[in-house]
């Protein structure tokens, strides 16, 4: 959408013709084009002009604009956790190997079964290793002193990993003739997606460790990983079988007759088009997924939301949590904003077929 | 019903295996030195002065510096300790799956937890109730200068019964405005709205010193409209651990009464003034034997953390942005409620 409106030249003509054809819409034009800007300078004198930038002039801040003083001080709590000071750089190389293999998986090339699991599986040793660090004869930082920014990527990529092969099984034998294998799938999917994810991942840090003996419980954060990621494919699965519904019959029976297995039928003919009709939909889980990590904090993880409030909870700070929490949120917005474009692209590139 | 079956079944277990020996022989302790680190409780985010991150992403804090002692006195160096984030919910849990070995949170000691939930408290380090702040122009320095006057509070807690109980039976005739949220609650005593509110008093401390714009234009009443112990827990079961925690808080309150200091602690040592302090920091033996440890445990936990005035003028005290007051959380000998067991 907002390509398409710069890629035009603006006409004046449509515009006048819109918004001040009648007294009324003039009016309601101007009003709300006032409104529009006086709310826009304000966001900006006290965001922009009347700000002020250094952690070293702290002692300027709180005449009427925003202190960026507390960003300057403290965005490496925010974007590390508790990950030990003097090792941020491998936290930073590690949010970048993150990053830069979902944005390489973004492309089309890279869209075959091999190629995209070496990718992935290359990109999670490179954080992993980084980030544990005893492996590369680097100082052992333990998984629960991760944090900040690097928890959440990790989180939310790891989730969203295991919970689309898992997704898409559950959402297979669901579809399975088989009645053991087809009523399993549904009681797995009802039961968790009956359950608040809260107490799911309350159940995988807290319970489990009670329950179990100490050589099964593994470390916490795969625990939680692994609810999550269940949470995840739940989802996913009934979001699937809307995309396999709207496949007709006549397409496996079609592929049946050319002598194609199971396997083919699926693998060329009927997954693409799922994918395509279920695009949407998964798009939203992903996005949601990102944000619902945030809970993550009532198990006491470090995620980027807990080490903001740790950012602002200490006396010198405490007045600015404003800043902190838009710094947060512009963070959150560049990552989602940024998946929802890449699902726009997406469809549109998915449309060929339909040409 | 796990849990509390699980405490029993630990308490159980160490009254056959541990019967009452003259040396303390305590498993959690030992726990502790094979593993060579202390798991304490931290926050999931910050709880002002007592759980805090600094700008070097490291833990500070009243209840840090607590858990830093008891490191050094185990294990003689604070930097053993490890701090295992927890939320207020996950604490109690955290601490029956054997996540943490000890809870130092600013954790109230209440009949439930020690009971029902199978926890086993120390003496409390900590003391904070129900406290009034008032806009200092109005020359308010006591409760009862509260008469006439309109006192903000908020809605459906303790805290509002408890204020209007304490005014009744001084007689003082006030109007209480409530209000849902404690940021309404604010606004509103900014707004000149009421001449004071009432909330917990360290929680107005704060308050006073972080978000008003002028910290001294406001006061806040010695009055303690309640109070409430702050203690710290540990699993049912291990009486010598319960013991250890009691006398590594007693030992800070006794060097704060002997003006035992983390900096003249080695001098004090060396030419202890009397026997009382010669046996707290080890220079007679006695100390640790008893409770399994090292003798010079609290002569090098001392010069670790300081004294219990240290670590509290550090974390919420003159040292710190909030300047609590010392009130109630003093020594006995100046008109706080902090004692020590006596040590013989």
């Amino acid at each position: 959408m907002a390509d398409a409106v710069l890629n035009k030249k603006f006409d004046w003509e449509k515009f006048r013709r819109r918004s001040f054809t009648t007294p009324t819409d003039s009016i309601i034009t101007v009003v709300v084009f006032a409104g529009l800007t006086w709310l826009v300078w304000q966001a900006l004198s006290w965001g922009v002009f009347h700000a002020v930038w250094s952690a070293d002039n702290v002692e300027e801040c709180g005449h009427g604009g925003a202190c960026w003083s507390v960003i300057d001080a403290r965005h490496r709590l925010i974007l590390f956790g508790l990950y030990p000071y003097d090792e941020h750089w491998r936290s930073a190389l590690a949010c970048l190997s993150i990053i830069g293999t979902v944005i390489i998986s973004c492309f089309p090339w890279t869209w075959t079964a091999k190629r995209l699991s070496t990718l992935w599986i290359v990109g999670f040793a490179t954080y992993f290793l980084l980030m544990e660090g005893s492996l590369l004869g680097l100082p052992q930082v333990t998984t629960d002193q991760w944090g900040g920014l690097a928890l959440t990527l990790f989180l939310f990529s790891s989730v969203v990993l295991i919970g689309m092969p898992m997704g898409l099984g559950l959402a297979l034998m669901r579809r399975s003739e088989m009645p053991v294998v087809r009523g399993f799938a549904s009681l797995v999917i009802d039961t968790i997606r009956s359950l608040p994810l809260l107490t799911t991942l309350f159940t995988a840090a807290v319970v489990i460790p009670i329950l179990l003996p100490s050589w099964l419980e593994g470390d916490k954060i795969w625990r939680v990983i692994i609810a999550f990621g269940l949470f995840f494919a739940c989802y996913q699965a009934e979001v699937l079988r809307g995309g396999f519904q709207a496949i007709t019959k006549g397409q496996f029976e079609a592929g049946k007759a050319l002598g194609l297995t199971y396997w083919q039928i699926l693998g060329r003919i009927v997954l693409p088009q799922v994918f395509r009709h279920a695009l949407p939909a998964t798009v939203n889980n992903v996005v949601v997924t990102f944000k619902e990590t945030a809970i993550v904090i009532i198990i006491g993880f470090f995620d980027v939301l807990a080490s903001a409030n740790a950012a602002f909870g200490t006396g010198e700070w405490a007045p600015y949590y404003i800043e902190v929490l838009a710094f947060v949120a512009a963070i959150y917005w560049v990552f989602l904003f940024g998946l929802g474009q890449y699902g726009e692209y997406l469809k549109r590139r998915m449309k060929v077929a339909e040409r | 019903m796990q849990v509390k079956g699980l405490a029993a079944g630990l308490a159980v277990a160490a009254g056959l295996t541990f019967p009452s020996l003259a040396m303390a022989e305590s498993p959690t302790i030992k726990a502790i030195q094979d593993r060579g680190t202390l798991l304490c409780s931290g926050h999931n985010g910050s709880y002002f002065g007592f759980v805090e991150v600094n700008d070097k992403n490291e833990w500070k804090g009243l209840d840090i510096d607590l858990c830093r002692a008891m490191t050094t006195a185990l294990l003689g160096d604070p930097d053993k300790s490890k701090i295992v984030p927890l939320s207020w919910a996950q604490r109690f849990p955290a601490l029956q799956s054997g996540d943490v070995d000890v809870i130092i949170k600013a954790t109230g000691w209440t009949m439930g937890r020690d009971t029902e939930l199978g926890l086993q408290f120390s003496i409390p380090y900590f003391f904070g109730g129900a406290q009034f702040m008032a806009h200092g122009d109005l020359g308010i320095t006591e409760a009862k200068d509260l008469a006439g006057g309109t006192i903000c509070v908020e809605a459906g807690t303790t805290i509002e019964r408890i204020a209007a109980n304490y005014l009744q039976s001084l007689g003082v005739e006030h109007t209480m405005v409530s209000y849902e949220k404690a940021s309404e609650l604010r606004a509103a005593y900014l707004a000149n709205r009421c001449d004071s509110f009432v909330a917990w008093g360290p929680f107005l401390a704060v308050l006073r010193a972080t978000e008003m714009e002028n910290p001294d234009a406001h006061v806040i009443l010695n009055d303690q409209l309640s109070n409430e112990p702050i203690s710290a827990a540990m699993r049912q079961g291990d009486e010598d651990f319960v013991d250890f925690t009691n006398w590594m808080l007693a030992a800070l309150l006794i060097a704060e009464e002997e003006g035992i200091t983390s900096e003249n602690v080695e001098e004090m040592a060396a030419n202890p003034p009397n026997p009382k302090i010669a046996r707290l920091l080890g220079a007679e033996p006695g100390m640790g034997e008893r409770l399994g440890i090292r003798d010079t445990w609290a002569k090098e936990m001392i010069a670790a953390v300081g004294n219990y005035g240290e670590i509290y003028h550090r974390n919420l005290g003159d040292n710190s942005p909030y300047k609590l007051e010392r009130g109630l959380n003093n020594l006995w000998s100046h008109g706080g409620v902090l004692y020590a067991p006596q040590l013989d």
